[in-house]
């Protein structure tokens, strides 16, 4: 019965669909990790300022959900390159450790979490009044239409990414500060250039995100660092350093493993499987999971 | 009174936490962010030992803290491996781990906290005898520390947090090193935990979470990070500080952001403007400076 085809459709469409907002929080990361050379827990910060900006745009102002997403957008913008120009920029030329870039991420997610708290308070929230969205059967599997909506803007966000970083000239700019910075800047590009379009990227992808989250269950202000930060993380180390779009697919990978986690255990162990993961694979795996064994 | 006292303890519980912290964070090198996890299994396990199996209360203390001890093994196991920012993420996986586990076992009392835990002491004086004893145990931790710190041993260990393998080379073993630190500090941990445990009789998950490390982080780097006393200072001005939000009377849902808040503008006014923090001085007196960890972001986590 439990292991009836459409049953286990049904839950390998679910876990992708609701991987989607992760999958673009761990491209955000990876992108930052990758470029700025920076593990950014502040991204958890970025969410809740994203999620803060709409939040109040669609139920303070009363604005339509897009023109709230343009709020989210700009807030979470200037918020991450206020961050990397006073913040990253200010420790990098002072030459500090990793413990210093550390503290001052996670330390700025915990500052927003707190202002976020006090403002909207700690009730779960959600950027719509109705998060059930009309459902069709698609072979015997329920497709929501947020799901639709969520797995085509991933789509298009990952694939813009993509065509951004390999044809445009930017794009081909901020590899090559990731590869080496000072031999980048030689040939004329700006590395302090180059970490800002980085984290503006990261913004727009969270910002993303955090629509779709909002769009379909509540969140509270400490929920971007204690759960989907985490997860984010756990897709970066999965993919290695520097893999932008393994992170992206590590992400799908957890969120449909997820999805069928509960075959076999409590919905409520199923994040324990996530910590036990992200400890084992960066202990046995810190260079990420590679599937070709050997190299020529 | 009674007030002044409770803070007192609380001040006394953080010292013990950020004094023991420093010596895996500030001369060990060791990027830990695990350690509020020692003193939530100090506090349960101390109080379990009490509630079921009816142990003394200082027993179940010096039990918890040994537990604690052999708890950190995982941890020094992984540090072994993984470095820096790695060893950051795979110490905030264990801890959000047990944290998890703790939140869906009966036996802990899960989301709504585990009560009914034997008293530290009776009568009217409880709370003083308390302080008293906390404070006993914040000077012998200091006192032992600093023997640590200024022994060939804990020279050793800052020779290890500034490079490894140079001291490897010199024929010490950073294996032993690591183990043995991390014990001792998740031991103190423990301890601390069995104590809190049985001064405020209640328990809840939510005290051992991420915020909790941020405080503990915030007190090193606020007091000063590799100085012996730095931590202390840190410890009792964060705990007093953010008490002055008490007085305004506001609602808790406001006041405790408003703490949080604080926290979180004092550690980044010390990391930009004083990163020595209050009790390290500019010429190698401690401080992030002192911390000679490995760049963020390089892939270079895994250890031979």
């Amino acid at each position: 019965m439990i292991l009836d085809p459409s049953i286990l459709a049904q839950l390998a469409w679910t876990g992708f669909a609701n991987a989607t907002f992760t999958c673009l929080f761990a491209i955000a990361l990876a992108l930052v990790l990758k470029v700025n050379r920076v593990w950014n827990f502040a991204q958890a910060g970025m969410m809740v300022v994203a999620y803060g900006c709409m939040y109040a745009g669609t139920r303070w102002v009363g604005l339509p959900l897009a023109a709230a997403f343009g709020l989210g957008l700009v807030g979470t913008v200037a918020v991450s390159l206020g961050l990397e120009r006073f913040g990253f920029r200010t420790l990098r030329l002072r030459g500090a450790s990793s413990l210093t870039f550390f503290i001052f991420t996670l330390v700025v997610s915990q500052f927003v979490t707190y202002l976020a708290e006090l403002v909207f308070g700690t009730e779960s929230t959600t950027l719509v009044d109705n998060v059930v969205t009309p459902v069709r059967l698609v072979w015997g599997v329920a497709v929501s239409e947020w799901d639709l909506k969520a797995v085509s803007a991933t789509v298009v966000l990952v694939a813009a990414l993509a065509g951004f970083l390999k044809l445009s000239s930017w794009g081909q700019r901020l590899v090559a500060v990731a590869d080496s910075p000072d031999l980048a800047e030689l040939y004329g590009t700006g590395r302090d250039a180059a970490y800002g379009i980085s984290i503006g990227i990261a913004a727009v992808l969270t910002t993303a995100g955090m629509l779709l989250l909002g769009t379909k269950a509540a969140t509270v202000p400490s929920s971007p660092l204690q759960e989907f930060l985490v997860m984010a993380l756990l897709a970066t180390i999965l993919a290695g350093v520097g893999n932008v779009f393994g992170a992206a697919a590590a992400a799908l990978v957890v969120g449909i493993g997820q999805g069928f986690a509960v075959l076999f255990m409590p919905s409520q162990w199923t994040p324990l499987l996530t910590y036990a993961l992200m400890a084992v694979a960066i202990v046995v795996f810190p260079g990420g999971v590679r599937f070709r064994v050997g190299r020529r | 009174m009674q007030y002044l006292v409770t803070i007192g303890i609380l001040a006394e519980l953080s010292a013990l936490l950020a004094v023991s912290l420093n010596l895996v964070l500030g001369y060990g090198g060791l990027l830990s962010v695990a350690h509020p996890i020692f003193y939530g299994l100090g506090a349960y396990g101390s109080a379990l030992l009490a509630m079921h199996a009816g142990v003394p209360v200082p027993v179940a203390v010096g039990l918890a803290a040994l537990g604690c001890a052999a708890a950190s093994v995982p941890l020094a196991m992984a540090s072994l491996r993984v470095s820096g920012d790695y060893f950051v993420i795979v110490s905030m996986g264990f801890q959000l781990g047990v944290l998890q586990i703790i939140n869906n076992i009966e036996i802990t009392g899960a989301t709504g906290g585990l009560s009914g835990i034997p008293t530290f002491a009776s009568g009217p004086d409880r709370s003083l005898i308390a302080l008293g004893v906390l404070g006993v145990a914040v000077v012998a931790v200091v006192w032992l520390v600093r023997a640590v710190v200024q022994s060939p041993f804990g020279r050793a260990l800052t020779a290890m947090r500034n490079d490894e393998e140079a001291l490897a080379a010199l024929g010490r073993d950073p294996v032993r090193m690591k183990m043995a630190v991390f014990a001792l500090s998740a031991g103190i941990a423990g301890m601390a935990g069995g104590l809190y445990a049985h001064v405020f009789q209640f328990l809840s998950p939510t005290q051992f979470g991420l915020e909790t490390s941020t405080a503990l982080l915030t007190m090193v780097v606020v007091g000063g990070t590799a100085t012996i006393y730095g931590p202390l200072v840190g410890a009792v001005l964060i705990t007093a500080v953010p008490q002055a939000i008490q007085f305004l009377r506001l609602p808790p849902g406001v006041s405790s952001p408003l703490q949080g808040i604080i926290f979180s503008v004092l550690v980044l006014g010390f990391l930009f403007l004083r990163p020595q923090g209050l009790m390290g001085g500019r010429r190698g007196g401690g401080g992030l400076d002192r911390w000679s960890g490995r760049r963020p972001g390089l892939p270079s986590g895994r250890r031979a």
